[in-house]
């Protein structure tokens, strides 16, 4: 059985080693021990409650319970920039017009902000392209919607995602060797690497200040603006499911989508229901995804009840033992 | 030749002059209606019928034998005081990190007003058959003995924009990078469509925050603060006069903007009074190297420059041709202003 539970040191190994075999890039998964030991001490710190408000990133990994493998991890930052900017390009137009000339132009105009600084960031998601097309994924991804309808209090109304953008076959982003390049003289991967080791005060030193107009970028990377990376597709078409749409806001360096929502808004969260379990090894219906209520101890998996009326679901001994509950402990639960 | 103001009866000359000159000189478009504004504009300025400050003086180079006006230079005693007058000035963002080791500059493009109430030179067309000799040098810098004389109608510092650089066609790299993602027109038209008066609506158009500059394209970049080809000795000339590139540039073709303080201009600093003496027989060159030096009559609104040899200068006099002093409409005993035509000292390597 799959269980999504908060990360602990020891699966730093098993992180790095997942990390080495992705095709996907992650900026919030330092590509280096020491940070992302400091990571992990962050994300055990903010589990036990010992971390100051604001500053909580949660990591969960995914784990093969009967093999103990770690499979994938996701995070989440309750205050994106976790005290300090956070930034991205809102995409603007500017009206250019003139009554005399008979013209009308709408301009578009990238500006350089950090107006998310604070939001709540769903970020680190890393999982095997075999487990992409299972209901790992879903698993994985969805497990963090519970955690959070369940301590609302500690997140931000807002819930976003930076999604990866476009690269080509080289590994080259059209986008940062159009605008980023001229300013930080290095390519993509130096940067990206630079932005998941350093701190983020480089950005503001580095980045223009000055508006962009988009129209002097290259097409190349006009072309990729606020588009998604391939591989992210089913990542994308989830968090349309789950009532995220593309922002205003795309990535300072490759020019990703940002995806947004609203806490209330999100379908897992909306639909998710709260009730009392009784352990039974018979009579199961529909897959569902379920949680303990644990904060510390938090604890997703994929199991079989069925929903009635009542304020009682049945579960199977084996999933309440995943999850570490007994009969009458409540569970959070939503349709697979 | 003589310079004198323009006047009613030059416009079918200065519109065959206009059209000769092709794109880039924005402020004469082959537009009957148009010029004939400015001539009547620089009439009322040379009569004091306007504020100093509305002023535009229009010198037109007439060629005495045939009375025709041959060449135009012009005097804007202030820019952008009715509409707005925009200018890119290159400037330099830094960006450094400490933390990666990184210092790095970037030319920036600032649109400025800077030289708003500024008086202008601008206007300056030549006749082909006539671009030899002394008379571009003449048509140019006559303007400098009307400042030497009268400089207290314009601003201290006075500039010059220089057409930019473009190719044969008309077609100008810069405005290709920049100017039109904002207003999708060729270069040439909205070059004509400055002329008409449009060129502060079109500045409207033109992007207002500052401009990276390496975000345009290399012919683009290239461009920036070169003079067309055909403007490359009238550039020659001003920076002989002590003129400046102080980093503006044209917002359209991004041709250099050259300055200067009147004080210190070549032509207004070095020029000396002398007593006219007019001679019926002038002394002959006898095989002397010319050394022109303009003359003017120092009148404001019969203002009228000539050339006259360095062998007629004398101490205190100057002996002035007959036929010279009618065209400079003068008589022995008036004062006239002189300065050698050729900046003999500082001239460049």
């Amino acid at each position: 059985m799959l269980c999504v539970r908060p990360v602990s040191h020891s699966d730093l190994t098993s992180i790095e080693k997942l990390m080495a075999q992705s095709e996907l890039r992650s900026s919030t998964l330092p590509l280096d021990r020491d940070r992302l030991s400091e990571k992990i001490e962050s994300s055990v710190n903010s589990f036990a409650g010992s971390i100051e408000e604001g500053r909580e990133r949660f990591l969960f990994v995914l784990e093969d319970l009967a093999t103990g493998e770690i499979l994938g991890t996701s995070g989440i930052d309750a205050c994106a920039g976790n005290g300090g900017p956070f930034y991205n390009y809102r995409s603007d137009e500017l009206i250019h017009s003139s009554h005399t000339l008979n013209v009308f132009n709408k301009v578009p105009v990238l500006y350089l902000t950090h107006e998310l600084t604070g939001k709540t960031l769903l970020c680190s998601f890393t999982l095997g392209a075999a487990l992409r097309e299972t209901p790992a994924f879903e698993l994985l991804s969805r497990a963090r919607f519970l955690f959070i309808r369940q301590f609302q209090e500690r997140f931000n109304d807002r819930i976003i995602v930076e999604i990866q953008g476009v690269q080509d076959d080289k590994g080259q982003s059209p986008f940062w060797d159009s605008l980023g390049r001229h300013f930080f003289n290095m390519d993509f991967a130096t940067a990206d690497y630079y932005s998941s080791i350093k701190s983020k005060t480089f950005i503001a030193e580095m980045m223009p200040p000055h508006p962009i107009y988009v129209p002097l970028l290259t097409p190349a990377a006009r072309e990729v603006m606020s588009k998604h990376h391939p591989g992210t597709e089913s990542t994308c078409q989830m968090l349309a499911r789950e009532g995220f749409s593309v922002s205003n806001y795309i990535d300072i360096f490759d020019g990703g989508p940002t995806l947004e929502a609203r806490i209330k808004h999100i379908s897992t969260i909306k639909n998710a229901k709260c009730k009392q379990i009784k352990k039974s090894d018979s009579g199961f219906g529909m897959k569902y995804l379920i949680s303990n209520n644990r904060f510390s101890d938090f604890r997703c998996v994929i199991g079989q009840t069925t929903d009635g009326l009542g304020d009682i679901i049945r579960l199977h001994s084996k999933t309440a033992e995943s999850l570490a509950v007994d009969d009458g402990d409540t569970v959070s639960f939503v349709a697979l | 030749m003589v310079i004198r103001p323009i006047d009613v009866t030059d416009i079918d000359e200065l519109l065959k002059l206009a059209g000769e000159a092709g794109v880039g000189v924005t402020t004469l478009p082959v537009n009957r209606d148009l010029l004939m504004d400015k001539i009547e504009s620089s009439i009322r300025s040379f009569n004091e019928a306007v504020e100093d400050e509305w002023a535009f003086y229009f010198f037109a180079l007439e060629d005495v034998e045939s009375g025709k006006l041959v060449g135009v230079s012009a005097l804007d005693a202030r820019v952008g005081l009715d509409d707005v007058w925009y200018n890119y000035r290159i400037s330099t963002t830094v960006n450094s990190s400490k933390e990666l080791g990184l210092h790095q500059a970037t030319q920036t493009l600032f649109l400025t007003n800077d030289m708003t109430a500024c008086s202008e030179l601008c206007s300056l067309l030549l006749s082909k058959p006539y671009r030899h000799g002394d008379n571009g040098q003449l048509l140019s810098k006559c303007r400098f003995l009307f400042l030497a004389d009268f400089k207290e109608k314009f601003s201290p510092k006075i500039f010059a924009e220089m057409r930019g650089y473009s190719d044969e066609t008309g077609h100008s790299p810069f405005w290709e990078g920049l100017g039109r993602h904002f207003f999708a027109v060729d270069f040439s038209h909205a070059d004509y469509l400055s002329g008409l008066g449009n060129k502060s609506f079109i500045a409207e158009m033109m992007p207002q925050y500052p401009i990276y500059v390496p975000f345009l394209s290399t012919e683009a970049q290239k461009c920036i603060a070169q003079v067309h080809d055909n403007t490359r000795p009238a550039l020659a000339m001003l920076e002989g006069e002590g003129f400046n590139f102080n980093g503006f540039v044209d917002i359209f073709d991004a041709g250099p903007l050259v300055e200067a303080f009147v004080n210190n201009i070549r032509s207004v600093r070095d020029s000396f009074k002398r007593q006219a003496v007019v001679v019926k027989n002038p002394q002959e060159m006898g095989g002397r190297e010319p050394r022109p030096f303009m003359v003017s009559n120092r009148s404001f609104s019969s203002f009228r420059v000539g050339l006259v040899d360095a062998l007629h200068v004398q101490a205190d006099t100057v002996s002035i041709p007959q036929a010279l002093a009618e065209a400079l409409q003068i008589e022995s005993g008036d004062i006239v202003r002189l300065v050698e035509l050729r900046n003999k000292k500082g001239v460049r390597k």
